[in-house]
């Protein structure tokens, strides 16, 4: 028994072990290996078409690999789709992919989640009870006074937000966040980082895939260093500095 | 005013005031008000008003259907069929109804499994469908003349409403609680807004557009029996052209023609509008080519307003 909880605890949140992906003749990956421990924010860092994004798509479920394990807390699991990652607590967030625009905040938050009364039909009064509650108490943007915008009417932050709003309420264990700063204003991404390292502090995990090595290493504890397919480096913040990051990407 | 419909809503009912004042101060030379008027309306809007809340809660999802007309046209051949050889009215009505259902299913699995432009799909099951009408019709006309208590569910009135309207009034309601009160709407608006999200967040995007087209084919199914027991026999042409004109109903209503935005509220007033329009022009004795003319005027301009109001707005 205890020996059990021992070892959940000793294994990471998730761990990729060999992952190698086919497009055709191209590898886009080639055995790579890559954790997420607990209460940490790692950072996957690499230039273009280094394999990233790729990584990312199998963690979450859009694309399988073409060999290689997953472990979630040292158990192997399949991730197959979108609601294999999810029950897995992994949550995705694309720049801009993330919320429909044309609808409202409230709609977008508990999009495939809604709470009904029963006979499918929603219990608008709750949800966006909810909604408000989570952006004032837990992301604490301002400028947002109704669940009723539609996302199409916010800022990049603001998405943002509400999309890490809905993760934090949905429970989730890890948060991917593919290049989350690129649309952002300088206000806005310094809001972000503040964001992730509240998230840590509530057990939430991050992977911060990111061209900016600034925006990296203020906020992450760990880096991946990504280059063609492999994985290059494994760097804790401790050990390394943003020059050092900088030259091993440009060097490969 | 962010929202089309305030708009739309609006122009509405600043037509239907002067509408009414220039009835009440010319009440022979403008009929506007006289019973016969009104009535003629509510027998007229919701036949393809009904077709318009399908087409709508379709577009919505971000497809097209153009077999609408067809398949409207179809079902009352149907129903007429079937009952002519000795089925009770129900029967001949929920067959009608589930081969509306069948043909939206099939648009619907079509475009989603081959991933081609519903406007393509539909286009071809418009011609496949108004075909076998022609070949059905060749073996001469088919009427439909229940008996008078059924006929009076479709053509009767309560309290001086016509029951076509009252069916589309009914239906209304239930279109506003699917789209707007329900987890299937949400997820209408969500695939129709952003395919890819919905289907990043979990939603079965594909199923919910079959879902869509096969209700976009009830109801035309339904506006088509409405419409034959009213009129009591079909004729192969009569569908023709009530595609387009759902679409510009919706449009005129708010609806965005690349999916995810509008309300049935809309989709409502965007048909009284239409048949309001034509018919002052009926009661100025306008010549009939004015009817296209001022149809597709209101068209192109309830877009420019809409496109204009909403720009202005989120500025």
């Amino acid at each position: 028994m205890n020996a059990i909880a021992e070892q959940e605890h000793a294994a990471p949140l998730l761990e990729l072990r060999d992952i190698s992906k086919q497009y055709g003749h191209v590898d886009a990956l080639t055995n790579a290996s890559f954790t997420i421990g607990r209460n940490e924010v790692v950072g996957l860092l690499g230039d273009n078409g280094a394999g990233k994004s790729t990584l990312v798509k199998i963690m979450s479920g859009v694309e399988f690999p073409t060999s290689g394990k997953i472990l979630r807390d040292g158990k192997e699991v399949s991730i197959r789709s979108r609601k294999d990652s999810e029950r897995l607590g992994i949550e995705t967030i694309y720049q801009d992919s993330a919320l429909v625009g044309s609808a409202s905040i409230m709609r977008n938050f508990f999009a495939g989640r809604e709470l009904t009364r029963g006979l499918g039909i929603l219990n608008t009064a709750r949800m966006n009870e909810i909604v408000m509650d989570q952006l004032m108490n837990v992301v604490r943007i301002s400028g947002i006074n109704s669940p009723d915008i539609p996302v199409e009417a916010l800022s990049g932050g603001q998405r943002q937000a509400v999309a890490i709003a809905r993760a934090v309420y949905f429970k989730t264990a890890m948060l991917l966040l593919d290049e989350p700063t690129s649309a952002l204003s300088v206000r806005e991404t310094d809001k972000l980082l503040a964001h992730l390292s509240e998230l840590k502090e509530e057990g939430v995990s991050a992977v911060f895939i990111t061209h900016n090595l600034y925006h990296a290493y203020e906020s992450c504890d760990r880096f991946t260093i990504l280059s063609r397919g492999r994985v290059i480096r494994n760097l804790a913040k401790a050990e390394t500095s943003v020059s050092e990051l900088n030259d091993i990407i440009v060097k490969y | 005013m962010r929202e089309p419909i305030a708009n739309i809503t609006l122009l509405f009912i600043l037509l239907q005031i002067v509408c009414v004042l220039v009835a009440l101060a010319y009440p022979n030379e403008f009929r506007y008000l006289s019973a016969t008027n009104i009535g003629l309306l509510m027998k007229a809007i919701p036949t393809l008003g009904i077709i318009a809340l399908g087409v709508g809660i379709l577009m919505i999802t971000g497809e097209f259907d153009l077999s609408v007309g067809s398949v409207y046209t179809l079902a009352a051949y149907v129903a007429a069929i079937v009952f002519t050889a000795g089925y009770p009215v129900l029967i001949a009505v929920g067959c009608a109804l589930l081969v509306g259902i069948v043909i939206g299913v099939i648009n619907g699995l079509i475009t989603v499994r081959a991933a081609i432009p519903s406007f393509i799909t539909t286009m071809g099951s418009m011609l496949v469908v108004r075909g076998i009408v022609r070949w059905l019709s060749e073996s001469g006309s088919v009427s439909f003349r229940p008996s008078a208590e059924v006929a009076a569910i479709f053509t009767g009135s309560v309290a001086g409403i016509e029951a076509p309207f009252i069916w589309f009034i009914g239906l209304s309601v239930l279109a506003w609680i699917l789209l707007h009160r329900s987890k299937l709407g949400n997820h209408m608006f969500l695939v129709g807004g952003n395919e890819r999200t919905a289907t990043a967040v979990g939603i079965a995007s594909q199923r919910v557009k079959v879902i869509a087209f096969a209700l976009a084919g009830l109801a035309a199914a339904l506006a088509g029996v409405i419409s034959i027991a009213r009129v009591g026999t079909a004729t192969p042409a009569q569908g023709t052209g009530l595609e387009l004109r759902a679409i510009a109903i919706c449009v005129i209503g708010g609806l965005a023609l690349n999916g995810g935005r509008g309300t049935v509220l809309g989709i409502f007033v965007g048909a009284c509008l239409l048949y309001m329009v034509e018919d002052v022009l009926l009661l100025l004795r306008a010549p009939g080519f004015y009817l296209d003319v001022f149809v597709g005027a209101i068209l192109v301009g309830a877009v420019i307003i809409n496109t204009w109001m909403t720009r202005r707005s989120s500025k």
